[in-house]
């Protein structure tokens, strides 16, 4: 098939979901009222609760949800053959993601901008708020542990990417510097320090790390392990606005202009996908059901939507009609950057062959061949292009680890403060973080470090989809359209956490792996399993929740048809 | 603001959207960090609004009329249940 059929199927998709589907819901069922006020103006404090325009929201909303996830979720799942992932990303999205993102929005502002765990204390049981603060946690890790590897393997497999990371995070530190200490014009800023990344860019393809740092260190995974920890140290530690925020800032431009001059580069090349359609039910990291499911996490469904969503956007919109633009809207969009990476990954190997040789050196090579191919169409040279989509392949997951390890730093403190004063210090709870994260990067093969960041994640959204049906049965309205979503992500995630944490640990028993690996597969296993039974028990606390709403509900439809 | 906004057009939402790409997170934490100042400033010389036993300082009452407005919104973020998840976006 054609790359470009694909993407017009997508909008397709995108249009039908959006302007029919999700138009439905918000105007049948949910019931926007632009004459409601929403959390941003009923509590404004001109902080967290700001009423924002939509367009900003819109960007927001994007540029929080769209990490290294859509990307790499897709490329790795190819190994099913193309047709499986295309099948799983537009259907996913249509009838589960967007539901998430825009229902855990409208859950949160009809309840006065409570984040998840206020709304799991109320809507659930005061039990559930724990429980799913220490699975946040574990998700955080695995997400540390997941995007730590893909950093890792992109600085090994590219050269060029260490000396363009380096430039990156110094136009971030200096864009902070000058906007807040000198009071730079932003303009001026932004000039300089994209300038700066963009020189880096270009110095990483003419001297790679190999030639200066020798191929010793220029190959050694730990070496790119403790930069990429000690850098997240940084953003956990200093003060948001010197480090992490504006190196986020400069990187946003990068990911930015990459994708917009890669997508036209799709259209100019239009190949057609070279991979098979369909492989085999069974391949290495596992069976189609359930692993496919949670390797393509974010392009389809993914629960760090619905944190974004609840905790941030929701407190901001300013009118309950937006919900559907920047929540569902802004899913439609992740999933466009999904089947661009769908058809990076199926486009750009002659074969199987060729690809599978790719895949086992991590996804940011394949990642990265593909921007500078398609960069490659508007005039761009093949090693710029490539040391472009390295520090791509970077930023989409440093960034989001560094905050990453920001919040496990805060969950430490509040996690455990209450066992020892010790853990409010911030460095105690961040190098916590950092060493666990650390290990899994260490000592785990990543494609099951994947799975396990997915399964966690689209658990995190099957629990989401659990307080939206929570707080549709309570409120009396329709609730199948995310309660049948929720029971298919619940059982599919837990069937893939077991499955993964089974092998890893029976691998473990069995002594069938020693020294890293035995860390790895021991620690990655007992994760998974953690995971599972701190959701079996908030499934359970959920169904009591439901059927509790379900006999008030049909108690109240009693007693109206009696009287 | 959504008024004026409208005006605007293609180009201002465009403008509009690289901002909330860009610029609107570190925006939003530049207004946290100063809030959270502020508000244990209000904490410490007002704190007796809460019930926190603190014995207000003759220059609390001549900084009550810059306090005022805000009073509001301080008592809302500090009596707030919050948890970790608040912090989370």
């Amino acid at each position: 098939m054609n790359s470009v059929v694909v993407l017009i199927l997508g909008l397709v998709v995108a249009f039908i979901g959006y302007r029919f589907y999700a138009k439905h819901i918000d105007s049948k069922i949910i019931k926007s009222d632009p004459k409601r006020a929403t959390p941003a103006k009923m509590y404004m404090d001109g902080v967290e609760f700001m009423p924002t325009s939509k367009n900003i929201l819109f960007g927001y909303q994007f540029k929080s949800i769209a990490g290294a996830a859509p990307i790499i979720g897709p490329i790795i799942a190819i190994q099913w053959g193309w047709l499986p992932a295309l099948i799983w990303i537009l259907a996913g999205t249509f009838f589960i993601g967007w539901v998430q993102d825009y229902s855990s929005a409208m859950v949160a502002m009809r309840n006065d901008g409570a984040s998840f765990g206020g709304l799991s204390h109320k809507l659930i049981s005061p039990r559930a708020r724990v429980i799913l603060l220490a699975f946040i946690y574990f998700y955080l890790l695995l997400i540390a542990g997941a995007f730590g590897n893909v950093v890792v393997s992109t600085t090994v497999a590219l050269k060029a990417a260490p000396m363009a990371w380096l430039f990156l995070t110094i136009g971030g530190i200096l864009a902070g510097q000058m906007i807040y200490r000198w009071r730079k014009d932003i303009i001026l800023t932004t000039v300089i320090t994209v300038i700066i990344a963009m020189a880096g860019i270009w110095f990483g393809s003419v001297a790679p790390s190999d030639s200066i740092l020798g191929a010793d260190l220029a190959n050694s995974r730990w070496l790119w392990a403790i930069a990429a920890f000690v850098f997240c140290y940084f953003a956990a530690v200093l003060p948001i606005w010197r480090f992490a925020l504006p190196i986020n800032y400069v990187a946003s431009y990068i990911v930015f202009l990459g994708l917009f001059f890669g997508i036209i580069g799709i259209f100019i090349l239009h190949p057609d996908f070279t991979l098979p359609a369909y492989t085999g039910f069974s391949i290495r990291i596992g069976p189609i059901w359930p692993i496919m499911f949670v390797t393509i996490a974010c392009g389809a469904i993914s629960g760090w939507h619905s944190i974004v969503s609840s905790s941030g956007t929701a407190r901001q919109l300013e009118n309950e009609l937006d919900a559907r633009p920047v929540g569902g809207g802004v899913m439609f969009i992740e999933m466009m950057l999904a089947l661009f990476a769908l058809i990076i990954a199926g486009t750009i190997y002659a074969s199987s062959a060729e690809y599978g040789a790719a895949i086992a050196k991590g996804p940011g090579g394949i990642f990265a061949a593909g921007v500078s191919k398609f960069l490659g169409a508007i005039g761009m040279p093949a090693a710029l292009g490539r040391s472009y989509g390295s520090v791509m392949m970077i930023v989409l997951a440093i960034t989001i680890m560094q905050l990453v390890i920001r919040f496990m730093r805060v969950a430490t403190s509040e996690l455990l403060s209450d066992i020892s004063p010790v853990f409010r210090n911030p460095h105690i709870g961040t190098f916590i973080a950092c060493v666990l994260g650390m290990v899994l990067v260490m000592t785990g093969w990543w494609q099951y470090l994947w799975v396990l960041f997915g399964g966690a994640n689209q658990l995190m959204a099957s629990l989401a989809l659990l307080l939206v049906t929570a707080w549709l049965m309570s409120e009396g309205r329709s609730a199948a359209w995310a309660f049948y979503p929720m029971i298919f992500m619940f059982i599919t995630t837990i069937a893939a956490l077991l499955y993964t944490s089974y092998n890893l640990l029976v691998k473990v028993i069995s002594g069938a792996v020693k020294g890293e690996a035995l860390i790895g597969n021991t620690l990655m296993g007992l994760v998974g399993l953690f995971l599972v039974v701190a959701a079996l028990i908030l499934g359970a606390e959920g169904m009591k929740a439901l059927k509790r709403y379900r006999s008030i509900t049909k108690n109240q439809a009693a007693a109206a048809a009696k009287a | 603001m959504s008024e004026e906004k409208k005006k605007g057009g293609f180009f201002s939402a465009v403008k509009e959207f690289v901002y909330g790409v860009a610029a609107h997170d570190s925006a939003r934490f530049a207004l946290k960090s100063r809030a959270s100042m502020e508000h244990l400033f209000i904490l410490i010389t007002m704190g007796d609004m809460l019930g926190v036993p603190i014995l207000p300082p003759y220059y609390s009452l001549r900084l009550l009329p810059y306090v005022v407005p805000q009073i509001s919104t301080w008592k809302r973020r500090m009596l707030k249940e919050k948890d970790l998840t608040d912090g989370l976006a």
